[in-house]
């Protein structure tokens, strides 16, 4: 426990939470808002509005909100794991607990753990955030916010919280993972994005196979039917499995990046 | 293993190589309980590697390790709860505080007791800077939370890689006086370093290891006494006459002269022999116009690693050992 604790003390004195959730919060709320501002203006087809105003529009704004937090918090989530794990090896950190005697796996776990547990905070309070800023873009292009209380809506909320919790740690896991594996911050960092854009490129001659990736699965498990799923930063649409079958593809990966993590801590040489 | 009762570290065979490279040639330490052990060796002999096995850092090709009275090997992680190190240079989160990084290390492995931290805070000097960030500290600075972090669990062994790289010499001397102190306590401390004259000062027993073997290990007076040296200064164009006289001494290969300065001569004989030497010059009537008795530490130390070209040609000091081609495993120095 003293463990997990002292991992979650450690990320929030940690720029790069900051700066992740910044940017996150940050880019939402500017599109959002931007949204609002401009859906009147002046000169657009009624067509052209209908569709930027679905956009602050509730109940959908709910849909809007949580896949533009999905779809870019994937990314952020592998960046964020890279820099986390191999910074323990990039400073040396490990090397300290190692040489206490502290257990190399329980280490590497615990320090996963107390990432889910802020990712989990951090997409519930970017949701939050970007609800007040459809809110603010709503009023601003007068559009009514009835459909805030919407019960259907409500109702799916926290199922989709929880699979797009899952979904974002499974893809920090990877960049974890990979980061562990090359022993070093900037380059787990680097690996991290490019396996992620990498994925997205292959499935355009790799359909079938690709499907069932890392990122592809995670973008599929929070799929709605309703919801755009995961369009930001997913690039091409391709073929994907469905939601169902992801959620459980997505443990698995989640599960398969830890154990590797873990595994190869624990056998690592630290002589750096 | 047997006969190492008192021993609070003990290694028999320790072998490691990283790739190709040997770094231990089968390496037999034994680190009496209750006192500081100076470890010392020329840039590349192993004394960082050493560190490394002795925390699971890293694991032997082959060897044993007794850490406090019981084996170490790979499931025995617990034994380093009595363990503190600081392994080459210490390491910490740049964006937290030195009080806050000691804190997050007593999070894992052995319990630490309240208010330990401040405590450690205090003996280091390092109280009023606890609250910057590390990001920020000097060198010495960085230094002095590493021995801080070391002493965290209050450990029965100390481990301390080159502990004195960059301490200001009152660093350096509250760094001994605080070593000594944990010793006359009970606790063993394992330091390794370059710098002779301050293991002259503070160890009780020193281990010279050259090219990752053990050239000599014992209590440092008795080593000093046993591997003096005596240096004499003569006119130039009595050297070679000198120097033949004293082969009567100092045998065919104990006595010497460098480039550097080649009217003083080294004899390898005790120092209290210095006498002897000086009546036997006279006896062939050669008179000396210099005459000391340099049984320091840093002879002893040239000598069985090898940093004298004279002694066998296993490479200078400053060609580093271990460094140069054709150096095999079994190089060591040739004093052993
Ligand atoms: N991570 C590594 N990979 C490959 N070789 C290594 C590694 N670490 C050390 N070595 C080699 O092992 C040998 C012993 O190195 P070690 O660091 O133990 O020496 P040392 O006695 O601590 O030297 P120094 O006084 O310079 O700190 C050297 O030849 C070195 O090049
Ligand atoms: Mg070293």
């Amino acid at each position: 426990m003293r463990l997990f604790l002292s991992g979650l003390r450690k990320l929030v004195r940690r720029q790069a939470t900051w700066v992740t959730f910044g940017l996150l919060a940050g880019l939402l709320v500017l599109i959002v808002v931007a949204v609002g501002a401009t859906a009147n203006r002046p000169g657009a087809s009624s067509a052209e509005r209908a569709a930027t105003l679905s956009l602050v529009t509730f109940p959908g704004a709910y849909d809007v909100i949580l896949s533009f937090i999905l779809g870019l918090g994937g990314l952020f989530a592998v960046i964020y794991g890279a820099a986390v794990a191999g910074s323990e090896w990039t400073f040396g950190t490990l090397k300290n607990a190692v040489a206490r005697g502290e257990s190399r796996s329980r280490y590497t776990l615990l320090s996963f753990a107390s990432i889910a547990v802020v990712i989990a905070v951090g997409l519930v309070a970017a949701f939050a955030i970007g609800l007040v800023a459809a809110l603010v873009g709503a009023t601003l292009a007068g559009v009514s916010t009835s459909g805030l209380t919407d019960a259907a809506t409500l109702s799916r909320l926290p199922q989709q919280f929880a699979r797009g919790w899952l979904a974002i740690i499974e893809e920090g896991a990877l960049g974890f993972a990979i980061a562990t594996l090359a022993r070093s911050q900037l380059a787990g960092i680097g690996a991290g994005i490019g396996l992620y854009f990498g994925e997205t490129f292959a499935g355009i001659f790799l359909p079938d196979i690709v499907k069932y990736l890392p990122f592809n699965v995670a973008t599929a498990s929070v799929a709605t039917g309703t919801a755009t799923g995961g369009g930001f930063g997913g690039g091409a649409r391709i073929a994907s499995v469905d939601a169902n079958t992801a959620i459980v593809l997505v443990g698995l990966w989640l599960i398969g990046a830890l154990v590797v993590a873990a595994l190869f801590t624990e056998r690592a040489e630290i002589s750096g | 293993m047997t006969g190492m009762d008192g021993l609070a570290l003990a290694t028999r065979g320790l072998r490691k190589s990283y790739g190709s490279q040997v770094a231990l040639a089968g390496l037999d330490l034994s680190v009496p309980k209750g006192t500081v052990y100076g470890f010392l060796g020329p840039n590349g002999a192993g004394k960082t590697t050493t560190m490394r096995l002795l925390t699971g850092l890293i694991h032997p090709d082959s060897g044993s390790i007794e850490l406090l009275g019981r084996p170490f090997g790979r499931r025995d992680r617990h034994r380093l709860f009595g363990v503190g190190a600081l392994i080459e240079s210490p390491a910490f989160y740049p964006f937290l505080s030195g009080r806050q990084n000691l804190r997050e290390l007593a999070a894992t492995g052995a319990p630490t007791a309240p208010g330990r931290i401040e405590e450690l805070l205090d003996l280091t000097g390092l109280r009023d800077r606890a609250g910057d960030k590390v990001s920020t500290y000097s060198l010495g600075m960085k230094q002095r939370l590493g021995i801080a972090a070391a002493l965290l669990s209050d450990p029965a062994l100390l481990l301390l890689d080159e502990p004195a790289n960059g301490l200001d010499p009152a660093g350096m001397v509250a760094m001994r006086e605080t070593l000594r102190h944990l010793a006359a306590n009970g606790k063993t401390v394992f330091v390794s370093s370059h710098l002779l004259g301050e293991m002259q000062q503070m160890a009780d027993i020193v281990g010279i290891i050259a090219a990752g073997r053990l050239v000599r290990e014992g209590p440092i007076q008795q080593l000093l006494n046993s591997e003096g040296t005596v240096r004499v200064r003569v006119a130039p164009d009595e050297v070679a006459r000198a120097t033949a006289t004293l082969r009567t001494l100092g045998g065919q290969e104990g006595v010497m002269s460098t480039v550097a300065e080649p009217d003083w001569i080294s004899v390898r004989v005790t120092s209290d022999r210095v006498g002897e030497v000086n009546r036997t010059l006279a006896e062939a009537g050669i008179w000396a116009t210099g005459l000391e008795s340099g049984n320091d530490l840093e002879m002893l130390f040239l000598g069985l690693t090898g940093g004298e070209p004279v002694q066998g040609g296993e490479g200078t000091f400053f060609g580093m050992a271990g460094a140069g081609p054709g150096r095999g495993p079994a190089g060591t120095g040739s004093g052993a």
